[in-house]
Formats: C-alpha cells, structure tokens, sequence
C-alpha cells in the first residue's frame, strides 16, 4: 500500500506539472478573454469613449438601449428574421446527408461536390454571392429572367435583402451535411435489420430509426445555428453595411458600429450583454423544450 | 537521457542564432549619427498614391539629410491608429484616413494643438483656404494641418446632354432645373433603367451644403441637422430620386457599377450623365476614358438662392500629431515645410489634389500643361469660393455621419417624410453631443 502522504505529494507535482504545460493557454484565456468580459460588464454601466477612461453612468446605456426604437428594435428584428434559415438549412443539410448516405457507386464525388462550398473562405463566397446576385448582370436573375420569373434586386432591396442573405448562407451548408453524414454512419445496422423483419418501408424507417438516433447532433447543430444567427456579422458586414435602408442592420452589426465607428464602447458593451443574455435565454428555452424530443443512446428514453 | 540532449542542442541553437543576430545589430548602431532621427509616419496612401508620398518624403529627406522618415502606409483604418494612441505608442506623425475621427480625437485629448504654427513669421491664417482650417478645428483649436484639399463639382456627359436634346455647353443653373435635367436623361428600355441621369450621392452633403444646410452652429455646440435648409435639400433629393424611378430601381442600377477609379466608371462609360464628383476626375479621364466629351461645373445654387453660387463641399488630408509621439519638433517642421509653395505643388501634381494654400492655386504650373487641367483649374477656383463649405470637428462626427446617411436611406425608402427622419437624427445627435463638456 502506498502511503498517503507520499501519494498526496506526487498528486500535487502532477498538478503543478499539469497548470503548468496549460499555463500558456490559461495566462492566455485570463488575460485576453476572461478578464475583457468582465471590463464588458463594467464598462456596460459606464460613459466610455476609448479615448478617456471611462465614467460611471449606472444604468443609462441599458435603458436608452431598450427604448431605442429606431435601432436597436428593428436591428434585433431583423437577426430574428434570419431564425428561418435554421429549419431550411436543418431540413436541407439532413436531406442531402441521407441521400449521400446511399450506398451507390461515386458517391464520395458527389460528398465532395457537396461539402465544397464549405471549403470556400466566407469573405470570398460573399464576395462571390453579390455577383451572382446583381441585380443587372447576377447570373441568378439572368437565369429568373430566362425562366420568365420575375426578378427583384436582391442585396439592394430593403425587402428581399434578408432573403438574399439566406441563400448565401444555404450555399455553404456542406458543413451541416459532414457532421450529420457521421451521425449517419454511427445509427446501429441491427435496428434497421430488425426494422426489415418486422416489414418496415424506407419512410418508415428513416422517421423511426433514422431521425431519433440522429437527433443529438441535430440538436447539437440547432443549438450552434440559434448562437451563430444572434451574432450574424460578416455578410451583412462586407455586402451591404447594414443597408437599403437599415433592412440588413443586424444586432452585431450595429453593436460594432458603436463600438469602432460612434466610439460609444459603453453602449455596445451593454448591447453585447443584453445579446449575451437574449442568447442564453433562447438557448435554455430551446433546452428546456426540445430535450425530451432528442435520443440517447443509453439514456432513460 | 534523450530530453537531456534534445535540450543541449536546443540552447547551442539558440545561442548560435542570437550570436549570428548580434553584428547585424551593431551594424545599424554604427550607421546611425547621434544628430539623425527617425520618424515613425503612418499614412492612409496605398498603391500610385503611396509612391508619390514616398516622393515627397524622398525630397524632405534631400533638403534635411538627418531626418528620416519610416513610412508606414495603406492605413485604412483609424481604429489601428487610435489603438496605439490608448496603448501609448503612437507614431510620431499621421493622417487621419477618415477626417470624421478628428473630432473624438481632440475632444478626448489626443492630439497636439498646432496653433503655434500659425501666425508665425512664415505662415499666417490668411495664408490657408479658409474652411481647409475650419475642418480642422476643435473648440477654436488646431489639431491637425491640412496638406491638400479636395473639392465637389458637376460634371455632366456632353454626348448625352445633346441625345436627350440639352444645350451640352449648357450646365443646369439652378437646382431646380438640375432636378429636371435629372429625369430628362434618364432613359428607361423596357421598364428599366439604361441611363441615369444622376449618379446616386453616396455623400448628401455635397447636396444639401448647396441649399444652405449646415451641420452644426457656429458655436459647433448644436448640430442643425433638422434647419429649414437641409430639409429643404434633402427633399430635393428625394424627388430627384423619385423622379429617376425611385429607390429600389436607382439602388438595383447603381449595383451594377463598376469601380469610381477604373475604366468601368459609371460616368465614364456613359452609364450616368451627370454626377457630383471630386478634382481627381480630369486626370482619371485621361487614363481610362480619353475620348470622353464632358464638362464640369460648380453645383448651381436654388432659385430662390442666388448668393450660393459657387458652393462646393471641402474635405482632404489632414495630418495630426499624437500627444505621446516621440518627435514633436520634427514633426512639427515637417508640417510647416507641407505648406511651403515647393511641397504643395509637388504633391498635388503627383496626386492632382487641389493646393490648401491660397497662394498656390493660382499657380501656372498646376493650372498649364495637358488639356486636362483646364478642367482641373475649376477646382483650384471653387476652392477659393466663400461657399466652401467642411465637415465641422466634433466629438460625435462619426455618429452625425452615420446618422445623416442613415437618414437619407430612410427619405428614399419613403419611410418617414425629409423632416421628421432629420428631427429624428437631431435628437439622437444632439443628446449624445450634450454628454460632452
């Protein structure tokens, strides 16, 4: 038997040995990213302009934040908007990954061809999408018009801007498609077997077998898409600014433009909080609803 | 053990690496005279642009051996200059790429004033285009040095003008017929836009500058975002829009623009027959569009307004020296010698941008030469003009800006009517302006 003291000083030095190979990323994390949310926070209460220290002003960001109907409303608006993606993108990137799942010849071509666009950096793709949508010479109203559908102008229209943003964003949804392929291939071949025994069809089996064994990582992804949409910036950021007409003003867009353009760094802190919290809230509630809907392996249900 | 050896070989590297880097070290150690000082300098200029800096810096350092100047350019972005402000190493001289940064800069302290380098023996206020000063201005002080102003005018296409039958030698002389003038050339095929006949103003300013509309009073202590005059242009705006087939149909055919500075320019390739545009314009023509038949003109004034003819909207390059930099002297001597006939002159035939001191405009040598400097020599005029008008300096520019753009977007998307959309932006403005000192 080995005796206690001796054990508790080895477990000690493995300790120490252990803070210390991690201590790179842990001076890291405390310093670059622990200790700015925390200045966020205090900042959120304050007057602060970057330039000057900052000074206390309590709640007043937070308040003028919430009746702030000209921006902040219409800005959290429209990120809700973009919430429609998720179930297309869901029900898109599981349909393709069933169908990729098929055991036929050349498939890994056609798994290729579909996680491609996803290889594509998101500044060159949505440099990529604001020719392909022009509205004078784009190659999707040349095609519209050749269909003798009528076209609209795209990123330039206050009401089809957002719309056009979701089809930027299916076009990379090769990513979604990778991840449910590997759940995919995990869902155990005896269920199936079993399935076919008892006569079950292809629908039957994909409703019953397929989806709930999958079901994690759906959740998983739907939980990731809710996070990502609240902090929806880099398109609407290089493609329009926010424009026609404020229609593609998201939230982090316009926190940005007050933190780095109107240097009011107190009032996007506050933004980036009241974000922090709508973001939780949305993903406990998602939790708390959409928990019992979801298979474990092993689990209770 | 195996660590023990990875280790040994390891620092004999190291230390082999550090002594190779030693003599090298020494080497710069020893060039260097006690008298000479190096300037750290960021600037917004890339590209051609870039080169003809370089050349003036080249000769600053002809004429002062012991100076030199360690450019550091295409800064685009302010943020980067303002993040070494607040970490305390900032350079020792810099541009301010958007001169909306000025304001925040000054009224939090971090820039030098410059008024000693006025009234001095060499250069007195009256020496300056009046509102290349103004601009840089904050609360009656200098915080930054003009070297080189821009200038607005009306350029409009001739060929065209003749096509929708329009006198070509013939500006618009009011605003009102420049509205007319508008619809008049924008031509529609097939319920779309093929001509337009204003090339939408990416800045309103230019526009309701014309009509009186100012910024701020002159105390710069109440924006008069909301004056009788702006909405006045604004509207004017809104109806010329509406009168070229309305927002959404500009804006689509706008998209299809291709780059301002490139052979594909919308005026250039006979896409818009007039637009607002800046002193750069004559010497572009000559590298992308040779055969191009246009003329340019200050924007007339409204009718009912005659005393603003001659109006222009001013802006430029303003150079400002940070509180911490290391070389104030220095750098305050490269400012003056920016304002001398030889530096003005050098630089704005390299990057055809319009002199700042009053002395130079006249000068033969910007105004003589290829035929394109006739055109060119409008600019070096309107400068002159008592209705000049600049961007003042306050602490919340940028957010003025964005909120005047911002406003305009909401006037053409017919969201809400020229006045409240501007008594909207008043408020917003005016309660964060307040907030400051």
């Amino acid at each position: 038997m080995i005796r206690p003291t001796k054990n508790s000083v080895t477990t000690r030095r493995d300790l120490l040995a252990g803070y210390g190979f991690i201590s790179p990323w842990l001076i890291g994390f405390l310093i670059l990213t622990l200790y700015p949310i925390c200045a966020s926070l205090y900042y959120s209460f304050c007057d602060y302009r970057v330039l000057s220290p900052p000074h206390w002003v309590g709640l007043r960001n937070y308040t003028e934040l919430f009746t702030d109907k000209d921006y902040f409303l219409p800005s959290l608006w429209n990120t809700m908007f973009m919430f429609l993606e998720l179930p297309i993108a869901l029900a898109l990137s599981v349909g393709i990954a069933l169908l990729l799942n098929q055991k036929l010849k050349g498939m890994v071509f056609f798994r290729t061809l579909c996680y491609l666009p996803s290889v594509v950096p998101t500044v060159a793709s949505a440099i990529l999408w604001l020719w392909l949508l022009n509205p004078e010479y784009g190659l999707v109203n040349a095609t519209l018009k050749m269909l003798h559908i009528p076209t609209t102008s795209w990123l330039q229209s206050p009401i089809w801007a957002k719309p056009a943003f979701i089809i930027l964003d299916l076009w990379a949804v090769g990513g979604g498609i990778v991840i449910y392929l590997a759940a995919l291939q995990g869902v155990p071949q005896h269920l199936y077997e079993a399935a076919d025994l008892d006569g079950a069809g292809p629908w039957r089996k994909t409703w019953n077998i397929t989806l709930p064994a999958i079901s994690p990582v759906i959740f998983f992804n739907a939980i990731l898409g809710i996070i990502a949409t609240f902090q929806y910036f880099t398109q609407t950021f290089l493609l329009t600014n926010g424009g026609p007409a404020n229609s593609t003003l998201f939230y982090a867009l316009f926190l940005y433009q007050n933190a780095f353009q109107y240097f009011r760094m107190g009032y996007a802190s506050a933004m980036a909080w009241v974000l922090f919290a709508i973001t939780a809230l949305a993903t406990v509630i998602v939790f708390k609803s959409s928990a019992r809907l979801v298979y474990y392996e092993g689990g209770d249900n | 053990m195996k660590l023990n050896k990875t280790v040994r070989q390891l620092s004999l590297f190291a230390a082999i690496a550090f002594g190779t880097t030693l003599p090298t070290g020494c080497k710069v150690e020893i060039q260097s005279r006690a008298e000479d000082v190096h300037l750290q300098v960021w600037t917004m200029w890339n590209g051609q642009e870039e080169k003809n800096i370089l050349a003036v810096f080249a000769r600053y350092h002809e004429l002062h051996p012991n100076i030199f100047i360690e450019n550091h350019g295409g800064l685009l972005d302010d943020t980067k200059t303002i993040r070494a402000i607040v970490a305390n190493v900032p350079p020792d001289l810099c541009t301010l790429t958007d001169p909306l940064v000025l304001g925040p800069l000054a009224a939090n302290n971090a820039l030098l004033p410059l008024d000693d380098l006025l009234n001095t023996e060499t250069y007195k206020e009256s020496d300056f285009v009046p509102a290349s000063l103004k601009q840089c201005r904050f609360k009656g002080r200098l915080y930054a040095m003009p070297y080189l102003i821009d200038c607005t005018a009306l350029f409009w296409n001739k060929k065209l003008f003749k096509e929708a039958g329009l006198d070509p030698e013939r500006p618009p002389s009011t605003m009102e017929e420049l509205q007319q003038y508008a619809k008049k050339l924008t031509k529609v095929e097939n319920n779309e836009i093929a001509i337009l006949g204003l090339q939408p103003l990416t800045d309103v300013m230019p526009i309701l500058c014309v009509f009186g509309g100012r910024l701020t009073d002159p105390s710069e202590k109440n924006v008069t975002v909301n004056s009788e005059k702006m909405t006045e242009g604004m509207s004017w705006y809104l109806e010329t829009v509406k009168a070229m087939g309305g927002y959404e149909k500009v804006n689509a055919f706008s998209s299809g623009f291709g780059q301002a500075q490139s052979a594909n320019n919308p005026f250039f390739v006979g896409k818009v027959a007039m637009m607002v545009s800046g002193e750069w314009i004559p010497f572009w023509t000559t590298k992308y569009s040779s055969n191009l038949d246009y003329g340019v003109a200050a924007l007339p004034p409204p009718a009912n307004h005659p005393e603003r003819t001659g109006t222009t909207w001013l802006g430029g390059n303003m150079f400002a020296i940070p509180r911490a930099s290391k070389h104030v002297k220095e750098a305050k001597e490269i400012l003056i010698w920016m304002q001398s006939e030889e530096a003005q002159t050098l630089l704005a035939k390299l990057n055809n941008n319009v002199p700042n001191q009053l002395s130079v405009l006249g000068s033969p040598e910007l105004r003589q030469g290829e035929p394109y400097k006739k055109k060119f020599s409008v600019f070096l005029d309107l400068a002159k003009s008592k209705n000049a008008e600049y961007f003042p300096a306050i602490p919340v520019s940028g957010l003025l800006n964005g909120e005047l753009l911002n406003a305009r977007d909401v006037v053409l998307n017919l969201e809400k009517s020229p006045k409240q959309a501007l008594n909207d932006t008043q408020a917003r403005v005016q309660r964060e302006l307040g907030r400051y000192p």
